[in-house]
């Protein structure tokens, strides 16, 4: 079974009431809302009605509500990345090696180095 | 005659509209664009309707009378009749709701 997809283009602000009426009954109330519609005479006269506010595509399926919005949602931009699995002692050697860079005595003397440049030989910690 | 106290039309004389007289080329384009657009859902109509043996009165009445945005005159597109006008035409734009209503025909001989 085939069905119209309408989506209102333009609005109908200021149109008789006649052709709100018509929208109305497609159920069409807000700009590029789509609705369905079973491919029948009486669906095609009422958008011969509003023929320049509507785009009209005939398509096999339905589609619901939430999946027309995910066709018009744009691109992230971005993506997760997930931690690759490693094995198991590796990484507590991994760990250990970055533990020990942390406590490292050189990155501290160099701290001390420069408080004792600053201030001209006294330190203080 | 400079600055923001000038005296012109509109500062003078209250509410004063201009509307140009002729369309702008992009308001042209636009216009054939919305006609063609027009021209898409009559033939998606048609087409559909077709498959399924089905006619509609006024679909079959709309291809028999009205031309497509391909088969009109630039006169036709871009202005209307106007029995007040000289010459008998005035832009299209010149009609209320021009870009949401179709108006493709005119008298024949205007």
């Amino acid at each position: 079974m085939s069905y119209f997809r309408i989506t209102l283009h333009r609005s109908a602000i200021g149109l008789p009431q006649r052709t709100r009426a018509v929208l109305a009954a497609l159920g069409l109330h807000k700009r590029s809302q789509t609705v369905y519609h079973p491919v029948e005479a009486q669906f095609a006269g009422m958008i011969m009605k509003v023929k320049e506010l509507v785009k009209v595509q005939e398509v096999d399926k339905k589609l619901t509500k939430w999946e027309v919005q995910a066709e018009r949602r744009p691109d992230s931009g971005f993506y997760l990345e997930k931690m690759a699995p490693r094995m198991e002692d590796e990484g507590q050697k991994m760990g250990g090696r970055v533990l020990a860079r942390l406590r490292g005595e050189p990155e501290e003397s160099k701290v001390v180095e420069g408080l004792t440049r600053e201030n001209g030989g006294e330190v203080r910690i | 005659m400079f600055g923001a106290f000038r005296a012109t039309n509109s500062l003078s004389g209250g509410l004063l509209w201009k509307i140009p007289w002729r369309l702008s080329p992009t308001q042209k384009y636009r216009q054939r664009q919305r006609l063609k657009a027009v021209d898409d859902v009559v033939e998606t109509l048609s087409t559909a309707l077709a498959k399924k043996g089905e006619t509609l009165k006024s679909l079959e009445r709309w291809k028999d009378e009205m031309p497509t945005e391909a088969e009109m005159l630039a006169k036709d597109k871009y202005t209307i009749f106007d029995r007040k006008e000289k010459r008998y035409r005035k832009g299209i734009h010149k009609l209320p709701k021009w870009t949401r209503v179709s108006q493709r025909l005119n008298p024949p001989g205007y």
